[in-house]
Formats: C-alpha cells, sequence, structure tokens
C-alpha cells in the first residue's frame, strides 16, 4: 500500500502482514460492544447523578438491556473456547506475563510521552501493556460473571451479607476495567504512535516495519529478536 | 420537626390480627397471591411477611420465668433513623419524611432490590414480575404515608380493639412506653423492656417487650450495614475520583505526546 505523507511531497509504502485472525476481531468487537453498554447501563445505578435516567419504567429497562448484553458478553469467549480450543489457550498463554514486560513497563512512559523507542525490550504479538490489558480484562469476565449471575438468580436466595459483598465487588471489577478501557481507547484511536492500532484490529493486518521495531520476537521469533537486542544495548554503551 | 413514632405495647396484643387486614384493606393489599390461609400448626398466619403483607403478627411459643406462654410481635418497617435502604436504593423511590419514618413510592423504584439485601431487619420485600428479566417493585410498611401526611392514624393503629398500638410524636411515644415498662416491672415482668429508643438512629417502630428481644426474634443490637457504608461512602467516590484521574491523566498524555512526538522520524 502506497500512503503519500500529509503535507509532503513523498510517497512511502506499507507492507501489511497478518496479526488477528477472524474470531480475535469478531471477539473483540463484540466483547467491545457489550462491554460499553454494560458499563453505561451500569453506571446509570451506580453514580446518583444519573438518578432520573433510571427511575420507575426506565430503569427497568435498563436493567433488562443490562441482562441481554451481560449474556452475551458472557458468551462470547466461551463460544471462541468452544470453536477454536485450542487456539484459544494459545491465546490465554501469550497474555501471561514474561521477564522482558518489567523492562518495558519501565521504558513505556519515555515511549508515550516523548516517542523514545530506544530502551525497550523486545516483545512477542502482545506487548507487556496488551497482555496486562488483557489478563485485567479476563479477570473482570470472571468477576463480573460470578457476582452478576450469583445477584440475578441469588437474591432473596443467598444471605444478605455476601449479597452486600457482590455489589462491593462488582462496583471495584467495574471501576478497573473502565479506566484500563479508557486508557486502552485512548491509545487505539488518539495516540500519534499507535497509527495502526485500528487497522490491525479491524482488517488484522499489521505494518511490517511497525511489528519489526515493536513486536521484535513475534517477528524474527524469540532468538534472533534477543540477538538484535544485545547488539543494540551493546551499541548504546559505546 | 419532631419524629412519629409507634408504640407497639406487645403485653397488650392479644393477637386479633385486625392490624393485618386493616393494613391490607387501606394499602390494597393481596396477600393470598402468596400465601392462601392453611393450617401450619399454628395460629400464626401468614406464615412470612411479603410484598402483599406489611405487618404481621409472629407467634412465639415462650418458656419464661413466668411459665410457659405465647408472646405476640407485631412485625413490619422499623423506620429507622438512619435507614439503610434510602441510603442504597437508587432511584429515590425509598425516603425519608422529614417527620421520620421511611416512605415509598411506588412509580419511582425499579425493582432492583437493593433495599431488600441491605435492610438490617429484613423487611422490604420485592414483587418479583420475572425473574429473568429482573421487572419487579420493593413493597414494605410505610406507616401509611397517605394517612399520617393527612392528621389521619396508621390504619393498623386506628383499628387495634385491645389498644396496643399508638402512634404520634415520638419523644411521647418513649414517655409512655418506659411508664409502661415501669408498671410491668411493678406488676412482676421482671424482664420487660422498651426497644427501638437507640438502635439504628433511633427506630420509629418502639415496642414495649415483656421478654429479651432475642426471645421475640428482634436483633438485640442491629446495626446500620457497614458493607451500606463502605459501598456508598467509599467505592461510589472511589469510582468517581479514578474515572476522574483517568481522563485528566489522558488529557495529559495527549497534550505531552502532541507536543514531543515528531511523526516524520517515526518509522
Amino acid at each position: 500500500m502506497i500512503v503519500q505523507v500529509k503535507g509532503k511531497p513523498e510517497f512511502i509504502q506499507i507492507q501489511w502482514i497478518p496479526r488477528y485472525t477472524t474470531m480475535e476481531r469478531v471477539v473483540h468487537w463484540f466483547h467491545t460492544a457489550t462491554f460499553s453498554l454494560l458499563a453505561i447501563t451500569g453506571m446509570f445505578l451506580f453514580f446518583p447523578f444519573f438518578q432520573p435516567l433510571i427511575q420507575g419504567q426506565a430503569g427497568i429497562t435498563f436493567r433488562l438491556i443490562h441482562r441481554v448484553a451481560a449474556v452475551i458478553y458472557g458468551l462470547v469467549p466461551i463460544i471462541y473456547l468452544i470453536l477454536q480450543p485450542r487456539r484459544f489457550l494459545m491465546h490465554i498463554k501469550e497474555f501471561l506475563p514474561q521477564k522482558e514486560d518489567i523492562g518495558w513497563l519501565k521504558a513505556v512512559p519515555a515511549y508515550y510521552l516523548l516517542g523514545k523507542h530506544e530502551a525497550m525490550p523486545p516483545q512477542g504479538r502482545f506487548n507487556a501493556g496488551e497482555k496486562l490489558n488483557g489478563l485485567i480484562t479476563i479477570i473482570a469476565w470472571l468477576v463480573f460473571g460470578f457476582t452478576g449471575l450469583l445477584m440475578w438468580f441469588g437474591k432473596g436466595v443467598i444471605p444478605p451479607g455476601l449479597f452486600r459483598w457482590l455489589v462491593i465487588f462488582h462496583d471495584l471489577a467495574m471501576i478497573v476495567s473502565v479506566c484500563m478501557f479508557l486508557v486502552h481507547l485512548y491509545l487505539a484511536v488518539a495516540h500519534p504512535l499507535m497509527w495502526n492500532a485500528l487497522v490491525n484490529m479491524r482488517f488484522g493486518v499489521t505494518a511490517v516495519d511497525y511489528a519489526a521495531e515493536h513486536h521484535t520476537k513475534w517477528f524474527y521469533g524469540p532468538k534472533r529478536a534477543m540477538e538484535l537486542w544485545e547488539a543494540k544495548k551493546r551499541e548504546g554503551a559505546h | 420537626m419532631a419524629r412519629l413514632a409507634m408504640l407497639i405495647d406487645t403485653s397488650q396484643c392479644v393477637a386479633c390480627r385486625g392490624c393485618q387486614v386493616a393494613c391490607k384493606q387501606w394499602n390494597d393489599l393481596e396477600g393470598w397471591l402468596y400465601s392462601r390461609t392453611r393450617n401450619r400448626g399454628s395460629y400464626e398466619n401468614p406464615p412470612d411477611l411479603s410484598p402483599h403483607t406489611w405487618t404481621r403478627i409472629r407467634f412465639i411459643e415462650y418458656e419464661g420465668p413466668e411459665g410457659f406462654r405465647w408472646l405476640f410481635l407485631k412485625e413490619g418497617c422499623m423506620h429507622c433513623g438512619n435507614p439503610a435502604c434510602v441510603a442504597v436504593c437508587p432511584t429515590g423511590a425509598l425516603k425519608q419524611h422529614p417527620k421520620g419514618f421511611v416512605t415509598f413510592e411506588r412509580e419511582l423504584c425499579n425493582g432492583c432490590g437493593y433495599c431488600t439485601q441491605f435492610c438490617p431487619f429484613h423487611i422490604p420485600r420485592l414483587e418479583v414480575v420475572n425473574p429473568l428479566t429482573g421487572a419487579a417493585k420493593a413493597s414494605k410498611c410505610t406507616f401509611c404515608q397517605d394517612r399520617v401526611t393527612n392528621g389521619l392514624l396508621p390504619a393498623c393503629v386506628k383499628t387495634c380493639p385491645a389498644k396496643a398500638l399508638a402512634f404520634g410524636d415520638r419523644d411521647e411515644m418513649i414517655a409512655k412506653g418506659q411508664a409502661r415498662v415501669e408498671a410491668l416491672k411493678a406488676r412482676g415482668y421482671t424482664q420487660a423492656n422498651l426497644y427501638g429508643v437507640d438502635q439504628v438512629g433511633g427506630l420509629g417502630r418502639l415496642y414495649v417487650l415483656i421478654a429479651p428481644p432475642e426471645a421475640y426474634g428482634l436483633p438485640a443490637k442491629p446495626e446500620y450495614p457497614v458493607l451500606a457504608s463502605l459501598w456508598q461512602k467509599v467505592v461510589q467516590p472511589l469510582g468517581g475520583v479514578a474515572f476522574g484521574a483517568t481522563i485528566l491523566g489522558i488529557l495529559g498524555a495527549f497534550f505531552l505526546a502532541r507536543r514531543n512526538i515528531r511523526m516524520e522520524e517515526v518509522k
């Protein structure tokens, strides 16, 4: 793909390689849609500011929307697991932290704020930030599912003392995951360096140069990536 | 404004259950939707409060110092001075009237049921229309808010033939209750006590009891639920602060990135 640089005469060529499977993208967007709907309808009940919106029949309707969205939100990963179990487990394994991730997290403020990429250790298909996002999403899914289903079907059956804790944990999971969602949204749509993030998730492809630079372990394989990283560090030391 | 309260003298109650009938009649309640009258081995009927039974006489077979006897307890909303249900109600359907009792506006309720789970006395009940969709309405004694605010007595007090129920200024009710406790003690009811003076901000429902509260199934030390405070006073503000801080942080980071990052040098 050939693109003209904004306001400049020259052209650059972008080569694309596959990064996400169709299933991953479908799961991502279904999750996004249902999570947004759940967060909005849930917050109506959470913040007293929204009181007029949830009174009477309107409130009953929003609570129903919350439940319909919750069913889809809950089923999406389960459908992924049933249709592609090996891929699903591999995907979760990719989210697990590795040694280099700490170095990456230390170097990331300089990258996101100042555009300095030199100090960032090599990363796989997902960098440490994306892994953190993925892991918190999974944990939140478990907490929302457990507390939500119990509050839905257990009200009046389970002891009130337990129900009260469920409300608190449901809300805490909401606070953590909505904060993370906001950061994720910002990086995806507004950060200048993440210009190809939305292309990745919409079409499943990423730019070759970007992948070679930012997802070295995935692009070159772990061995070659570590060699390149060592060489880069030696160069920097001189 | 002075608080209103109901004084229930269990030593005078004959368990005729006229209050149950008067309550249902005035408030248009249909208790049979929840329990049909049948022999359960006790005169107690219905077996529990329900969305259509706001008050009920509990029958307790009690072995006390005076020997075996029945205790009668008129159950219903306690109208706490510090009501947890009002604090957790997200719709404002439950409110505390300036005169201290807890009112309910059915039209505003969306059936979330938080009040049923945070009440220290397990009083409000949920009238569930559909457990799957969550369509429901909460329900509880309102001290006959429509009567009381128009200068009438609650239906149960008006009807009580044994004069076991009294309603009026809370301080007067406390004085009356204490006098009755003293009179009972003088007559040999050594365990007589007045329940509800200090609990949960002072209850709007005061009981003259002739046995310890536990014998009636009343909590001796009911408390405002700690988790209601944690939720309302900590978690909710925390949510607002966390969202605000995140959005401000993102804006700051965005402007820094815009100033410092030259896209021309980026691959």
